[in-house]
């Protein structure tokens, strides 16, 4: 873990309020987990606090990260140009833990496709992406994403499975259930819900990456917490015991 | 000792350096950044008498100039930090401040009597002054005789050196500072937090009541460590928006002993080593022997 200044290379709109950013680093972000995130400090003077980002791809002494823009913070990083000075903090967090063997179902909602690009890529031919995406118009998000199964949902129906993510595995988990799968998911709060509510019955093992407002990043501040089923202490730090848990942990 | 020595409440520290209740975790976490034993104490996130679980989110949001942070005292416990945290820091030879507080005045003073005395401990940080605890109405800061009774029953209980951190939100701050004195405290950390809330347009709502903190805070701050320093014959501790050496240095100037760095770490997590190292190149540069030569300077 370390904080490095970089400098941006790129942060091309995909589609419209999607970007991807990715900036060159004075040195290599180190050994990354895929699920980890950074805060970066968004070059703008109006935003105060540095905002987290899931790694989407971290290699040599570059560091990328895909987003929605929501609010002040990564609007104001939307508009930033090629060449703006940065400092990235990371890699920071707990990511996914992946089983030495064995099929693994990822499910991603939206934007929640940013927080699994890097779990997919390091599980390869032995991942299927399940992606719920508003409509069609969404998936140049995808764009560099290879070897990988990808079953879609859209909202819309405008392309693949007419309906929500979630519907759609419960459609095609049939065959995967006999080899004991390992889910991993990351989406909307809404998504989190009624996959727990779909696995419940066997408690397939189910990792999830979850989304809280940071001050910090480190753990420092206990700004950021997740409601977990420790009845001696509930509130876990995100930035810290997270954003990574396992999905039967906590209190939806 | 170098130059950046300070002595405080019979102690002498290596520096005047440390961070805000809160704002460090339990000490471990800033260890993968920066060793913490290059402070001058660490003061302990807030600690009760039982572990407590603090409030749901969201518990911070941005403001142009700070934030708001609604944690809620979320901690431990007193008796799990001494058995789980503090060897960190006798290892280390760290000294550390205990911040700590109650919801009625018998939880201040047992939390108070479950503190062990140890050559380490500086003195108890008595928060006065949380913004997001309140129970039956009760507000231990605001008020000076509430002030002067409740820093008595503590100071009852301790041998340890006390301070008080007292709330901005009052309408003499020097009044406050007096009752702690003459309650018995023998040091002040000046300021907490100011009671703010944010309204979010999108959503139409009030997310978020709590703490404001971060550079809107630092002229509030300024202003009560001047006023007190002026009045009240006990060390003071500076803490409010300082984000770099020149905020440290004017907390200083105006009479604070020490001082406390909060939400800077965030933005920046190098910032307490940053004044560190900056307030030893001023020291320098100026000609000064040690901080004890510019504590009050501003005041003629």
């Amino acid at each position: 873990m370390d904080d490095m200044p970089g400098i941006i290379t790129e942060n091309s709109a995909l589609i419209p309020g999607y970007h991807r950013l990715t900036v060159r680093l004075e040195r290599p972000l180190g050994k990354v987990s895929p699920g980890q995130f950074v805060m970066l400090k968004v070059p703008d003077p109006e935003v105060f606090l540095r905002r987290p980002f899931s790694i989407y791809d971290a290699r040599d002494r570059t560091v990328t990260v895909m987003y929605r823009v929501v609010g002040k913070g990564t609007d104001a990083l939307s508009r930033a140009r090629k060449k703006a000075p940065v400092m990235v903090l990371g890699p920071l967090g707990r990511g996914f833990s992946i089983p030495p063997a064995g099929a693994c179902l990822v499910i991603a909602g939206g934007i929640g496709y940013a927080g699994v690009r890097m779990l997919l890529k390091r599980l390869g031919k032995r991942a299927a992406l399940f992606l719920g995406i508003t409509g069609k118009t969404e998936l140049p998000l995808l764009s560099d994403l290879k070897g990988v199964e990808v079953l879609t949902a859209t909202l819309d129906g405008s392309h693949g499975y007419h309906g929500n993510v979630v519907s759609l595995l419960k459609e095609r988990f049939a065959p995967h259930r006999s080899q004991g799968p390992t889910i991993f998911a990351c989406g909307p709060k809404g998504m989190i819900i009624s996959l727990k509510e779909f696995l419940e019955p066997d408690k397939v093992p189910c990792q999830v990456s979850i989304e809280e407002r940071m001050a910090c990043g480190l753990g420092l501040c206990f700004g950021c917490i997740a409601e977990t089923k420790d009845d001696t202490n509930p509130f876990k730090r995100v930035c810290k015991e997270g954003p990574v848990f396992d999905l039967w942990d906590l209190s939806l | 000792m170098g130059p950046l020595a300070v002595d405080i409440l019979g102690k002498t520290l290596k520096n005047p350096v440390m961070n805000a209740s809160g704002t460090l975790g339990y000490g471990i976490e800033i260890e993968p950044l920066w060793n913490i034993d290059i402070l001058g104490a660490y003061v302990t996130k807030g600690l009760s008498e039982k572990p407590h679980h603090g409030n749901k989110t969201p518990r911070v949001w941005e403001e142009r100039c700070g934030m708001i942070n609604s944690i809620g005292l979320q901690n431990v416990g007193v008796e799990y930090f001494f058995s789980h945290y503090f060897p960190f820091f006798e290892e280390k030879k760290l000294p550390i401040i205990v911040n700590f507080f109650g919801f009625t005045e018998d939880e201040y003073v047992s939390c108070a009597r479950k503190i062990p005395s140890h050559d380490l401990i500086v003195a108890l940080e008595m928060n006065l002054s949380c913004p997001n605890i309140k129970k039956g109405g009760i507000s231990f800061g605001k008020d000076a005789p509430a002030v002067h009774n409740i820093v008595r029953a503590v100071r009852d209980v301790t041998s340890v050196p006390l301070i008080a951190k007292l709330t901005p939100e009052v309408k003499n701050i020097v009044e406050i500072a007096r009752a702690a004195h003459e309650g018995g405290a023998d040091g002040l950390t000046l300021i907490n937090t100011m009671p703010a809330a944010i309204i979010d347009t999108r959503t139409r709502s009030m997310p978020l009541k709590g703490g404001l903190s971060g550079p809107v805070l630092k002229p509030i701050a300024l202003r009560a460590v001047y006023e007190c320093y002026r009045e009240i014959p006990i060390p003071i501790i500076g803490a409010g928006g300082i984000m770099d050496v020149e905020d440290a240095l004017e907390f200083l100037m105006a009479g604070a002993r020490a001082i406390e760095i909060g939400t800077a770490t965030f933005v920046d997590p190098f910032t307490m080593p940053k004044v560190i190292a900056g307030l030893n190149s001023w020291l320098k540069e100026n000609n000064y022997a040690g901080i004890p030569a510019i504590t009050g300077i501003a005041h003629g």
